[in-house]
């Protein structure tokens, strides 16, 4: 899912929004995220493309806001809030994700089995 | 049979049915043997290649298995490791699965209700048991993934400067709990910065309010490079553009943080950000809470007048914006001629163009809008929907999902309306519900319309348009079963709302500057207190980390929802 400059990359993304849970003082996301510009990307046990340096969905909590939300560990997150994830440092990343003042974060995040369900319907209804 | 009575045929006929099985026992045997001998030529064949004769290999009694040497240079080569590892961690992904079911299990019989001290203790306890097993079991297939992710033979990975680091043992030490140690060691420069007050105040007077939140997505892209140093950053601040002038460290090890801890504490913000929270709540959509959603809707309707809107969708205008052509007024021209027959290239800018649109249009241009809008503002919320999907969706069935890669979108958010009518009616009824609630006006009709945004996303980088622009620029398509509607609905009634749409379209185009509530009197003395608490608890931000997963307890959240 990373892209070669100069190529257009075309991702298939779903809305996900996360509802953070309040517990005490903390804002509770119920993930953890890996990955970031800084971090090397080779080590990503989820990319496929191992020079993809976005951030990951690493862990879900169970039960947590996260998994309520559907997200899924090896997801790659693309924007937070309309904030682009996909160049960003590791905490750069997670302080957009864990703004104290917002409890709803709108995540942008990309799956293979997002794009499978699309190549897949693309190759049983081409489109006219 | 005609000879029967008499004996001589009588046995003239057994002597020649022995001898035709005689015949056909013999033709079986044969053919046995021959399959033996194929089957030992492939077992031969198959110890050639992987240096094992199988089991399946017929030895007769008292036969030696033949002597095999394993060919060189055979076919192919197993790379027997990564087998192993990959049933390893398939099964320790199998066992994980079954663990969180189990643990799921256990937290909903401390649930219940009515319990005996003793029992609901006993559960408390059992659902702790199985959320450590959990969470081992998470570390263990973390750390499989971890080390097949090293190991993977993908050609990528062999790029030197990555194999320096993801060759070092040091990756087994830093990855797990501990990231703030490892941050702060190997990134010695960066992390200070990160943490350092001043940037965290600029960064709070950004998004302080939705306002200002919204303003910078929609600014940055115009600036043309967005990371990995934002460049609002290093405009606003002088600290900050020190720091971000260094260029971003490489090849720290991969680490991954939990989010279950806040990046800072604050007390005071929970009350001042409840008020703040409630109109973004209110006009984003929430597939996955329904009930929650619905509190959020009804204690936000005070707050609907000065909705912000989401900055999602801003910026998903501004990229588009610059992907088509720098003058927005060149997009409007086309918006305006081209909008019915968009190539699927274009047609992603619509979309979610058109979603901010309808709410800033609600809120803010409602005495301009009325003569194009009424019809939607106020009309009763049962009529409409139901009006679209007969429309729309009898000429075709639902189940054809259709790529979601392309038919143009017209400009409308009530295109959506039918098919998730459709697709749920349980949905429908509870919008119902709420509808009743309310006197039939504005705000909820908008947030009707929030609430049937798609959640899947065209979402297209086109780096070669913009060559100087480090960041991806995206493109918004609506998701694949929506598309079929536009594209094959071409009857008369999808004409007619395209028509106003269109025209709704534009003047949302016109008007979108000026949606945001800029002046909100409360914006400014909360950005204050938001940057003295975020100094603040600075100090107490490695300490947080520590105990980083801290159990998540389910009491919390119903208590929270409840609150809400």
């Amino acid at each position: 899912m990373s892209f070669v400059p100069g190529q257009p990359v075309t991702a298939v993304v779903q809305r996900i929004e996360i509802q953070k849970l309040r517990q005490g003082e903390n804002l509770i996301l119920g993930f953890s995220i890996g990955g970031g510009i800084d971090q090397d990307p080779g080590q990503n046990p989820f990319s496929e493309d191992k020079t993809d340096k976005g951030i990951y969905v690493t862990r879900i909590t169970p039960g947590g806001p996260a998994e309520v939300a559907d997200l899924r560990i090896g997801d790659k997150i693309m924007q937070v809030n309309g904030w682009d994830m996909t160049m960003v440092t590791h905490d750069q990343a997670r302080k957009k994700l864990t703004k104290k003042k917002e409890d709803v974060v709108r995540l942008l995040i990309t799956r293979k089995s997002l794009e499978q369900a699309v190549n897949q319907s693309k190759g049983k209804y081409p489109r006219p | 049979s005609e000879g029967s009575d008499s004996p001589t045929t009588h046995t003239k006929d057994v002597t020649t049915h022995t001898r035709a099985m005689k015949v056909k026992h013999q033709a079986l045997q044969d053919q046995l043997e021959s399959c033996l001998l194929q089957l030992k030529k492939l077992c031969i064949r198959e110890a050639e290649l992987t240096g094992q004769l199988p089991k399946d290999y017929p030895l007769l009694s008292g036969e030696k298995p033949p002597q095999i040497r394993r060919r060189i240079g055979a076919a192919f080569k197993l790379d027997e490791q990564n087998i192993l590892e990959g049933s390893k961690l398939s099964l320790a992904d199998a066992e994980l699965a079954l663990q969180m079911k189990i643990y799921e299990a256990a937290r909903k019989l401390c649930e219940e209700h009515h319990l005996s001290k003793a029992v609901r203790k006993s559960r408390l306890q059992q659902c702790k048991v199985e959320e450590k097993k959990l969470k081992k079991l998470q570390e263990m297939t973390f750390q499989l993934r971890l080390e097949r992710g090293r190991s993977s033979p993908l050609p990528a990975f062999n790029i030197s400067k990555d194999l320096g680091t993801s060759d070092d043992s040091s990756l087994s030490d830093s990855v797990v709990q501990d990231e703030e140690v490892t941050s702060q060691s190997s990134q010695p420069s960066s992390y200070p910065v990160e943490t350092d007050p001043p940037l965290m105040s600029t960064h709070s007077s950004e998004d302080g309010s939705y306002m200002s939140h919204s303003v910078a997505p929609r600014l940055s892209p115009l600036n043309s490079c967005q990371s990995p140093c934002p460049s609002l950053d290093s405009n606003l601040s002088f600290n900050s553009s020190c720091a971000y002038d260094q260029p971003p460290i490489q090849n720290s090890p991969w680490t991954e943080s939990s989010l279950d801890q806040p990046y800072q504490k604050s007390k005071k913000s929970h009350t001042s950000n409840k008020s703040e929270r409630l109109p973004q709540l209110e006009a984003c959509p929430s597939q996955t809470s329904l009930p929650q959603q619905l509190s959020h809707l009804r204690l936000g309707h005070s707050h609907s007048n000065s909705t912000p809107s989401t900055p999602e969708k801003h910026i998903y205008r501004q990229l588009s914006l610059r992907l088509s052509s720098p003058e927005s007024s060149a997009l409007k021209d086309r918006g305006r001629t081209r909008v019915p027959r968009r190539r699927p290239t274009e047609s992603g800018i619509i979309l979610p163009d058109s979603l901010s649109p309808t709410k800033n249009f609600l809120h803010h241009e409602d005495s301009n809008s009325e003569k194009s809008f009424s019809s939607y503002g106020s009309s009763p919320c049962q009529e409409f929907p139901s009006n679209f999907s007969r429309h729309y969706l009898s000429p075709f069935p639902l189940s054809s999902p259709q790529g979601s890669y392309g038919p143009p979108a017209p400009p409308s958010t009530s295109f959506y309306h039918p098919q998730s009518y459709l697709l749920s009616p349980r949905m429908q009824r509870t919008y119902y519900n709420t509808d009743m609630v309310y006197p039939p006006n504005q705000d909820l009709a908008r947030s009707r319309f929030h609430q049937h945004v798609p959640n899947r996303y065209d979402y297209c980088y086109r780096d070669a348009a913009v060559p100087h622009q480090r960041a991806p620029s995206i493109r918004v398509t609506p998701p694949a079963q929506k598309d079929q509607l536009y594209y094959h609905a071409n009857g008369h009634p999808h004409q007619v709302v395209n028509e106003q749409l269109k025209s709704w379209h534009q003047r949302s185009q016109l008007k979108a500057p000026r949606s945001r509530s800029l002046d909100r009197p409360g914006a400014v003395r909360m950005k204050t207190t938001a940057a003295r608490e975020l100094t603040y608890h600075q100090n107490h931000k490695y300490q947080d980390q520590v105990n980083v997963q801290e159990p998540w307890f389910i009491d919390d959240s119903s208590h929270y929802m409840s609150q809400v």
